[in-house]
């Protein structure tokens, strides 16, 4: 019922156009996570679902109704600030009052509704406090009660956990999963942390200047990645680009390798060869690069080694167990499923 | 030397602390307390400024109290600060509030908005002198006149003259209290009011619940700054009333005219600095009284 759909979308600022046509069809119950850079137009796109910022071209249909023309307050969406947004002079119980500030409900039914909302938030005892006496975390919280009280058709959130610490943010995007899976709100979260989008998403929406680059679940955007972009901005760390020249059911590096790919090639067409770090295995028989390694970071379970060659420094992932040494001569190589090649103008994958 | 190298690092903190706070401690006690103590003493003396001093004890606060014109002058400098601190407040609120949102020509209003708190107050006060002419020389009577509407005895009215006379001091004040204001909205993030918005919560409630609220600290500042200003108000009661300072009939003549005019028309300053220690007296009770209210329900 609450299905959000974005038609043709555009912004501009003045004569500058910062989104460029957006399309995108969000299911009811959906969790749809925004990615990508700085500057891309995440928060712009979400605030124009809000009805915060004026709509410049296209439509934006909620819940079967197209709400272009309609206030914040009628489209039926709650949205959670970076900055929480919550009043520092009100107890935690006005702050979150407020959002059902203009709900045709009685006094009776408004405070049940906020201490179901507190229980469900785990935070019944901290309703009399100022925010100036919360943590981080339990501000946030604060937001997203304030949020859940209205039971908005679809929630919105602008990277709210990119004020917390790293542990925090880890154990919030926990309990916002959690929160997703009890309440089934329909969700759009922006984020410009790729592992808060992998963790968090049913479906990844990736944009980069105001374009959408790939839009699919978690596994679609890491596994079949639809150009370099995307291919380089999901996992961590990124995925390695090699320049390679096609020869029939062969491919040849700048190095000199050649290399079955397991797939035909155009002779003598070039193309980046996409292969992931942790796809890359040590002692290769069909090496696709051999160098030294001149960098090792360990992680505990697994250790990145800096691979320098002919072809220049790749990224690969190994065992922590592995007892590579700085120094060591290693021949990397990956199994035929694990490449991907993109096309060297656009940029966007081959199949 | 050797005296100092023996001293531990806290004692050698504390010579530096002092070294450091001597010079205001030194201006301060030159500039400001010695001149106070002074006053506080003279009250209590007989001095023609130049004759010997002579001490009396409290007769001068005696006669303080049993002068009907110090009591004329004191209900005249609250009435100045009963009127003025609120409707300078308001109206101060009102322009930074509609300012804040207006984009068009933003900076070139704000300007012309502090340009009043740069004049100079004899100048100021002469256009204003001029405003309140009878027909059919000044500008507030022509209108009054071409609205067929009776002239307005401005400045020559013991009913009229007080707030003749600080209708300018207000707008003279407004310039500055519109910038702070404006400083203390900007200082509002964003997102409050746009969290607000998708609540649905109306403009007025906005104003009162959040603004308001949030501006405290602001509205404090303004208050306790606004209302010393009026306690103290002296030059634009002085140049309005040039011919008959404080006149009509003493009805505009505030504290600090009465301790000007009985120190240098009199020459009475055991008198005077009785009258300086009452203002001091009253300057301090009014500021104190307004932080302990506005910063009281703060918890
Ligand atoms: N009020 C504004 N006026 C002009 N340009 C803006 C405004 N807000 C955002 N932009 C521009 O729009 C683009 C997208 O911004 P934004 O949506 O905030 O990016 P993101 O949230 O992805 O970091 C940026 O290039 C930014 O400079
Ligand atoms: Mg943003």
């Amino acid at each position: 019922m609450a299905k959000l759909s974005l038609k043709k979308l555009t912004k501009s600022y003045g004569k500058v156009e910062v989104l460029h046509g957006i399309d995108l069809e969000v299911d009811d119950g959906e969790f749809v996570v925004f990615v990508g850079p700085s500057g891309c137009g995440k928060s712009t796109s979400l605030r124009m679902i809000a009805g915060l910022e004026e709509i410049t071209s296209g439509e934006i249909w909620i819940g079967g109704r197209k709400v272009n023309d309609l206030e914040p307050k009628d489209r039926d969406i709650a949205m959670v600030f970076q900055n929480y947004a919550i009043y520092p002079h009100m107890s935690v119980r006005k702050n979150i009052a407020f959002g059902l500030w203009n709900a045709p409900l009685s006094k009776a039914e408004k405070a049940a509704r906020i201490e179901e909302v507190a229980r469900i938030l785990d935070m019944s005892e901290l309703l009399e406090r100022k925010p100036s006496q919360l943590s981080g975390g339990q501000r946030q919280r604060v937001a997203i009660g304030r949020a859940m009280v209205r039971n908005p058709a679809v929630f919105l959130f602008d990277e709210p956990l990119s004020n917390l610490d790293a542990q925090l943010r880890t154990q919030m995007r926990l309990e916002i999963k959690k929160l997703h899976q009890q309440v089934g709100n329909t969700i759009i979260f922006v984020t410009h942390d790729q592992v808060e989008a992998m963790t968090l998403a049913d479906r990844i929406v990736i944009m980069k200047d105001g374009h959408i680059q790939q839009v699919g679940t978690p596994e679609d955007v890491f596994h079949a990645p639809a150009n370099t972009f995307v291919a380089q901005f999901i996992g961590a760390p990124s995925m390695n680009m090699l320049n390679v020249t096609g020869a029939g059911d062969e491919i040849s590096l700048s190095s000199g390798i050649k290399m079955q790919p397991g797939r035909q090639t155009q002779t003598g067409q070039p193309l980046l060869l996409g292969v992931r770090p942790d796809d890359l295995s040590v002692d290769d028989q069909n090496p696709i690069v051999t160098g030294k390694v001149v960098v090792r970071e360990p992680l505990g379970s697994e250790t990145l080694i800096y691979v320098s060659g002919p072809q220049g420094e790749i990224v690969a992932k190994v065992p922590g167990k592995s007892g590579v040494k700085v120094g060591d001569e290693v021949k990397l190589g990956a199994t035929p499923e694990a490449l991907h090649f993109f096309d060297t103008e656009t940029g966007d994958a081959l199949v | 030397m050797s005296a100092y190298k023996r001293l531990s690092i806290r004692q050698k903190q504390i010579v530096w602390a002092w070294l450091f706070l001597a010079i205001p401690t030194l201006f301060y006690g030159l500039i400001r307390f010695y001149p106070t103590g002074t006053a506080f003493v003279i009250s209590f003396q007989d001095w023609n400024l130049l004759g010997e001093r002579t001490w009396t004890g409290l007769s001068n606060y005696q006669k303080l109290w049993n002068d009907p014109v110090f009591w004329k002058v004191f209900r005249n400098t609250f009435a100045y600060l009963i009127i003025g601190t609120p409707v300078s407040l308001v109206i101060s609120f009102v322009i930074a509030y509609h300012l804040d949102k207006t984009r068009f020509m933003h900076g070139f209003l704000r300007m012309l908005y502090f340009l009043p708190f740069m004049t100079s107050a004899v100048a100021m006060a002469w256009v204003w002198r001029w405003f309140y002419q009878p027909v059919p020389i000044g500008l507030f009577n022509n209108f009054l006149a071409s609205a067929g509407i009776p002239q307005i005895a401005f400045l020559n009215s013991t009913t009229n003259a007080l707030p003749a006379v600080l209708a300018p001091a207000v707008w003279a004040g407004l310039g500055f209290q519109v910038i702070i204001f404006m400083a203390g909205l900007r200082a509002i993030p964003g997102s409050y009011y746009e969290a607000a918005k998708i609540d649905g919560v109306g403009w007025w409630t906005v104003l009162t619940r959040i603004t308001l609220p949030l501006l405290k600290p602001t509205i404090v500042f303004i208050v306790v700054f606004s209302s010393i200003g009026f306690l103290r108000i002296f030059d634009h009661v002085f140049n309005m009333t040039t011919n008959n300072p404080g006149g009509p009939l003493n009805a505009t003549k505030p504290l600090v005219l009465m301790i000007y005019e009985t120190a240098f028309s009199s020459f009475d300053m055991g008198y005077a600095a009785a009258q300086t220690v009452v203002l001091f007296l009253i300057l301090l009770l009014v500021s104190l009284l307004q932080l302990w209210i506005l910063k009281g329900d703060n918890s």
